[in-house]
């Protein structure tokens, strides 16, 4: 059997008496766009933790291009080629926002990797330029707002080009025409190449989103969660047809 | 010929260009240049004195700077790297015999040693908790010298260590120019690369791990660096007493670190150390009215931090000079337009 490149085997993981990973398995392809949804609470944030090895699962196995990275060091991971975004943006808030992004560009990956290894700054520059935010380059990011926070999310995510990008709602908090470009900059960066001095590697990417309307249009597969358990796994127009998905997930109001 | 005009020509258009354009700059030239000169003007031995001390204790609250105020360690107990390093110097200097060219740089390596040691337990911890641990490490070790009297001395230390040197002009050079040579090399350390990732831990050490810096490698190499800058200054402070005691490990040593960097302004290396250069020598004048000198202080420090949340230093910086909102460069206040870019200030 060829080897998955992402390929996570009952995982369990519980806060408390709270199943918030319930025996979750799946696996990835290399170019694969996976959309991850489910109601608020139903573990999506936590499961994209448990591969970036901020959470330790209770059990269960995470394989990535066929080695264990279940217990792996955070750092170890993301020079391993695995980068994600938060949810509730985390910046350096008293740093400029290319300082934010010229940390990405300092990990072990970053600096081994293409023919600009010493121009750090400049590959900053070019993975704002992406994201959209290189003319605030030198502000603070304590000044940015809430969409803008997202981009440098991104840009910092990408600045250490990643094989598996996981983007927690990266739509969130941003106007309709925002979201537009954001899924089209997510495409672009899909179909790999280079950004200046940036290399993008075409990432695989789980994104986690609400906005099912954009997330339909750029994914390839979506992913189900409810409770901890994943309840669907299939191509967007057949999940979204599911009658289980239609219960958890319209069931409780949502849209 | 022409060539070596030609490179005093370059450097003097560099300095006027550098240098001369910013306040804060000339400042520092200032500071500096009036260090050097002080000598020809008054060798009056209390003064040296308190100004080799001074410059020992810059030293102390710059490296605490590198570890608490950038890194974002709080460290609670800075006296332990202090103290370590002083008594090792003390210990070997008076047992051994090695001269204190060589028991300076042992004592600050025996603080790195220390750094180590206590980095590790440390790296879990954070604010509070990281605080109260840090405050013990040099208790406990204040309890290991009193344990111990015959190797340590007890309450009374080791006293009869070497000289610095023979003079106390001699003493106030070299005390000097090392604050000047490893502040600056602080002030390298922290406008580096090195420095980015460790302003990035301070803000958030989550995310500095995803974005893949191995954050246990660089919060030990500031416990360690933070060890060897403070580590020199405990040496010194050795050579310069003379004799090392347990006060070299009191609470009060770890606070007054803190007090001074705060004063100054925290997270920039050249705030603590100036802190130290107003606030020790006063604590010095005020002797001369012992019973009112604790409140003086008290007051003093308690109105800047009330008016100046940031420090004194960054205060005046900020009256003095304006950033321009475009390219976030520096130019004197005075200034309606951008030294670099033109743009309009304000
Ligand atoms: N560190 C934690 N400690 C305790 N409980 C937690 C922790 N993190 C998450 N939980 C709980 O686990 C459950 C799943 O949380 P998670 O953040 O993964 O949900 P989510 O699917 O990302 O939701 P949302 O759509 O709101 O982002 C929630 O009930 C949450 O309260
Ligand atoms: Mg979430």
């Amino acid at each position: 059997m060829a080897e998955q490149f992402l390929e996570i085997r009952n995982l369990n993981k519980s806060f408390g008496g709270l199943l918030a990973s319930n025996d979750v398995s799946l696996t990835m392809h290399r170019r694969e766009i996976v959309g991850l949804i489910g109601p608020n609470g139903a573990g999506k944030t936590t499961l994209l933790r448990l591969i970036m090895g901020i959470l330790r699962p209770d059990s269960g196995a995470i394989h990535y291009k066929g080695k264990d990275i279940c217990g792996r060091k955070t750092w170890d991971i993301v020079n391993m080629g695995i980068a994600s975004t938060f949810q509730n943006m985390r910046p350096f808030r008293r740093l400029p926002i290319i300082a934010n992004v010229m940390v990405s560009c300092l990990s072990p990956r970053a600096m081994t990797r293409g023919e600009w290894v010493k121009r750090v700054e400049a590959k900053a520059m070019d993975a704002l330029e992406f994201a959209g935010i290189s003319d605030m380059a030198l502000e603070k990011a304590s000044t940015l707002s809430q969409g803008d926070l997202k981009r440098l999310e991104i840009a910092r995510a990408i600045a250490t080009e990643p094989e598996l990008l996981l983007l927690d709602e990266p739509f969130g908090g941003l106007s309709p025409a925002e979201t537009d470009l954001m899924a089209k900059s997510i495409k672009r960066l899909h179909k790999g190449g280079r950004f200046g001095r940036l290399h993008s590697e075409g990432p695989a990417m789980i994104i986690v989103e609400h906005k099912l309307q954009q997330l339909m249009k750029i994914v390839d597969r979506i992913i189900v969660l409810n409770f901890g358990t994943l309840i669907a796994d299939g191509a967007p127009d057949e999940v979204v047809k599911n009658p289980e998905v239609i219960e958890a997930y319209f069931g409780e109001g949502g849209i | 010929m022409g060539l070596i005009w030609f490179q005093i020509k370059r450097v003097f258009t560099l300095f006027r260009s550098e240098v001369l354009v910013l306040p804060s700059r000339v400042a520092v030239l200032i500071f500096v240049a009036a260090l050097v000169l002080l000598p020809l003007f008054s060798q009056d031995p209390y003064l040296l004195r308190i100004l080799i001390l001074t410059s020992v204790f810059a030293i102390f609250a710059a490296s605490w700077d590198l570890l608490s105020g950038f890194t974002g360690q709080m460290n609670f107990g800075h006296a332990l790297f202090f103290g370590v390093a002083a008594y090792t110097s003390g210990l070997i200097n008076v047992h051994f015999k090695i001269p204190h060219f060589f028991t300076i740089p042992i004592g600050a390596l025996a603080a790195v040693l220390t750094g180590l040691i206590i980095g590790i337990p440390c790296l879990r911890l954070r604010h509070t908790y990281l605080a109260l641990t840090t405050l013990a490490f040099p208790l406990i070790l204040m309890g290991v010298v009193f344990a111990i009297p015959d190797v340590t001395g007890g309450e009374l230390g080791v006293s009869g260590l070497d000289r610095l040197s023979g003079s106390r002009l001699r003493d106030y050079y070299i005390t000097t120019i090392l604050m000047l040579l490893l502040s600056f090399t602080m002030w390298k350390i922290t406008d580096s690369k090195t420095g980015i990732i460790l302003h990035a831990i301070r803000e958030d050490e989550l995310a500095c791990r995803t974005a893949g810096i191995n954050t246990t490698r660089y919060k030990l190499m500031a416990f360690c660096l933070s060890g060897f800058f403070a580590g020199i200054a405990g040496g010194l402070y050795a050579h310069i007493m003379r004799t090392v005691g347990p006060s070299t490990l009191e609470v009060s040593m770890s606070f007054q670190v803190i007090i001074w960097s705060i004063f100054g302004g925290v997270a920039s290396i050249y705030g603590p150390i100036a802190g130290v250069f107003i606030l020790f020598p006063l604590a010095e004048v005020l002797r001369v009215v012992p019973e009112w000198r604790m409140l003086i202080f008290a007051l003093l420090v308690l109105l800047t931090l009330l008016f100046m949340p940031e420090g004194i230093i960054p205060w005046i910086r900020d009256k003095i000079e304006k950033q321009c909102p475009r390219c976030k460069i520096r130019s004197v206040a005075i200034r309606k337009t951008c030294r670099v870019c033109t743009a309009d200030l304000d």
